[in-house]
């Protein structure tokens, strides 16, 4: 039984290995079908593989061919007999029939007659010398490899294994760089191997080669080329000449740069680290004296000072607002003036104002508050102590109001700097109205004024354009109601807006704090 | 007694003279020849030949019938021929083209076609030395079935070429004195 297996296992290794050979056959035999179809213009189309066969084929379009036993090959050695060669067929591409014929042994060296025939009539005829119609299988085992010296590879490979042509053959060595068609052909007689010179260093070369007889007492076609081999070449030494110009001309440019550099140097210490302004000569003595006390410095040189800080504040602290009195007032029902926030539209609030605009221009109420006012500010001594503390009196400035100007918000209202450190001073501090400033909100339609007011001085008033406001506090809010001892109708005209007061310093207006 | 020895020295040097003269004259061992280049610049020079010919108007006047040898290679036959009838073939078939090359030279009018004749009767000639140079030793034309009758000019020459391509490159590639001495 093991001998049995064997045997089976055997002739199922040879069945295979031939199958494999007949598979390769095949393919090698359409590559130079395929090869000879462009190369060759007569028909048939014969070459040998070696020095004992012959292989000749032709085709025709499937339309006009036949079977193959339509098909006489004959061929005639000079000086001998004719004989036939049986004709296969195959498909071949292009919906066309290949037609061959496959000589086994063969004559050298003396003319051939071929002839074919189909259906008894002559197709093709022929006359050649096999050993002139040699078509090689491709050379074997190329090898290349790195040389020594730059710029060469060497390559090497086995000859196809023919007795009596070995030193007739010659072979075309293509070598280009990997990716690239640019390289070049070089040929080689008479021997296996050959060394590229001149290729570039450091670089991916594919070589491939291919074979023919020399055509001295042999001759054929090129082979089909090889498989390319990849092979990078060894890379480039730097030239001592190059490295040592490049290190000059590097040290040129260093020095160079530098000289500029050291010649610039202050202007790009500037640029880079540049000097921290100090304001220390627009204030003298401010660090000296005072050792950086601004508000120390402001009080000694107050007197002498051209500039007032009321521009180091772009907003005002808020002031609180001493109620004077309380008194109950028994007002006609006439409504407060709406807050410009709380009415619903635009146009509807300036109808409502206007409308309680021309109530109020013949109320009493205003003449009775004036006096309310003017009593109060007649009292003595505790009102020093009131009006010496940050009070503040909202006055509105009849100043370019016309009643087509929309509302404005008011962005800011500014106090004069004195208004910030009023806490402590004492009425001692006769000096006139010092802080009557005029200042502008951002619309520059209204203002605000407020100035300190002294004892023993009356509170005159302002003159026709000036309003005075009723203030009304809730304990949540303080309402201020504007009021005017002139006459309304030239008040009129514009629009008069209040504006919710609350107590409280809004988080993004604190002043600017100095630092330095 | 006197006289006897005088007469034989006398002798020896005669002797040694003639000696001395001979193995002058003897040729020493040609060294073989077994580059066939030379054997390629023969067969160019044939095929120029042929080219020119076919520039010549009715082949150049030359008329008659040619014994020529056959150039057919079988070459199952071939390798079953040892070197020395491979080398009688040869040099049977070089000697049969060099007689008949200078039966062609003396018809010729071209004086162009003349001297590339009498060119390849000199390689010919020449082909014979470097056989002898291999040390295949020389034989007579034999007249067998080895040849062949030819009525041209252009078939002398497409013979002449054939046979230095195939049996004559075949025998001096395969001479024994050349393979021992190739690596």
């Amino acid at each position: 039984m093991t001998n049995d297996h064997l045997k089976k296992l055997l002739v199922y290794c040879m069945l295979c290995c031939t199958q494999k050979i007949i598979v390769q056959g095949a393919q090698t035999f359409q590559t130079k079908v395929a090869l000879l179809r462009h190369v060759e213009p007569n028909n048939p189309k014969c070459f040998a593989e070696g020095i004992r066969d012959l292989t000749c084929f032709w085709e025709e379009d499937e339309e006009r061919a036949g079977s193959a036993k339509q098909y006489s090959f004959i061929y005639t050695y000079q000086n001998e007999n004719s004989s036939e060669c049986n004709v296969t067929a195959l498909p071949a591409a292009g919906g066309r029939i290949l037609y061959f014929c496959r000589l086994s042994q063969t004559q050298l060296f003396v003319p051939l007659d071929i002839q074919v025939f189909r259906d008894g009539l002559l197709i093709h005829n022929r006359r050649l010398h096999i050993e002139l119609f040699f078509l090689l299988d491709p050379p074997v085992n190329l090898t290349v490899k790195r040389t020594e010296k730059q710029g060469q590879l060497k390559a090497s490979w086995m000859p196809p294994p023919l007795k009596y042509l070995d030193d007739s053959m010659m072979y075309e060595v293509s070598y280009v760089i990997a990716g690239t068609q640019m390289g070049q052909v070089e040929e080689v007689r008479a021997s296996s191997e050959v060394i590229l010179l001149g290729l570039q260093p450091g670089a991916k070369y594919s070589v491939r080669i291919r074979v023919k007889l020399d055509g001295v007492s042999y001759n054929g076609y090129w082979s089909a080329w090889t498989d390319p081999v990849l092979m990078a070449t060894l890379p480039g030494d730097l030239d001592p000449l190059i490295v040592s110009l490049t290190l000059i001309i590097s040290l040129i440019l260093t020095l160079l740069s530098l000289t500029v550099l050291l010649s610039h140097r202050r202007f790009l210490l500037n640029k880079i680290w540049p000097v921290i302004p100090n304001p220390e000569s627009k204030f003298q003595g401010l660090f000296t004296v005072y050792g950086g006390d601004f508000e120390e410095w402001l009080g000694y040189s107050a007197g002498g000072l051209c500039l007032r800080p009321a521009y180091f504040y772009s907003e005002e602290l808020p002031a609180p607002l001493e109620v004077l009195s309380e008194v109950s007032l028994d007002l006609p029902s006439s409504p407060l003036p709406p807050k410009a926030k709380q009415a619903p539209g635009e146009d509807e609030k300036l109808k409502r104002i206007d409308s309680l605009m021309e109530r109020w221009r013949e109320t009493p109420h205003e003449h009775w508050l004036m006096d309310q006012l003017r009593v109060l500010h007649q009292l003595p001594g505790p009102q020093c102590s009131q009006l010496e503390s940050q009070d503040a009196y909202v006055t509105l400035n009849a100043q370019n109001h016309s009643g087509e100007e929309p509302l404005d918000d008011i962005l800011e209202e500014t106090l004069p700097l004195q208004a910030l450190f009023a806490s402590g001073r004492t009425c001692s501090e006769s000096h006139s109205d010092l802080g009557s400033l005029q200042q502008s909100s951002g619309s520059g339609r209204l203002s605000t004024q407020s100035s300190f007011e002294y004892p023993n001085h009356t509170w005159p008033p302002k003159g026709p354009g000036y309003t005075y406001m009723a203030v009304a506090d809730s304990g949540v809010s303080m309402d201020y109601s504007p009021m005017s001892s002139s006459r309304i109708d030239y008040m009129g005209k514009g629009v008069i807006y209040t504006n919710e007061y609350r107590n409280e310093i809004p988080a993004h207006r604190q002043p600017i704090p100095f630092a330095f | 007694m006197s006289l006897t020895a005088p007469r034989y020295s006398g002798l020896l040097v005669v002797l040694l003279m003639v000696l001395q003269w001979a193995g002058q004259g003897i040729p020493s061992p040609v060294r073989p020849i077994c580059d066939l280049r030379v054997l390629d610049h023969f067969i160019m020079e044939a095929r120029d030949t042929e080219t020119a010919l076919r520039g010549c108007k009715a082949g150049c006047g030359v008329t008659g019938t040619f014994v020529v040898p056959l150039t057919n290679v079988d070459f199952l036959v071939w390798e079953t021929k040892d070197i020395w009838e491979q080398a009688v073939e040869v040099q049977s078939g070089l000697s049969l083209l060099g007689q008949a090359l200078g039966a062609v030279g003396e018809s010729l009018s071209n004086a162009v076609m003349q001297s590339l004749i009498t060119n390849n009767k000199s390689n010919i000639r020449s082909l014979g030395q470097v056989l002898h140079s291999l040390h295949i030793k020389r034989t007579p034309p034999q007249v067998d079935a080895t040849i062949m009758k030819v009525s041209s000019l252009s078939e002398l020459l497409s013979v002449h070429i054939n046979f230095l391509r195939g049996k004559v490159r075949l025998l001096l590639k395969n001479a024994p004195v050349c393979q021992q001495s190739s690596p």
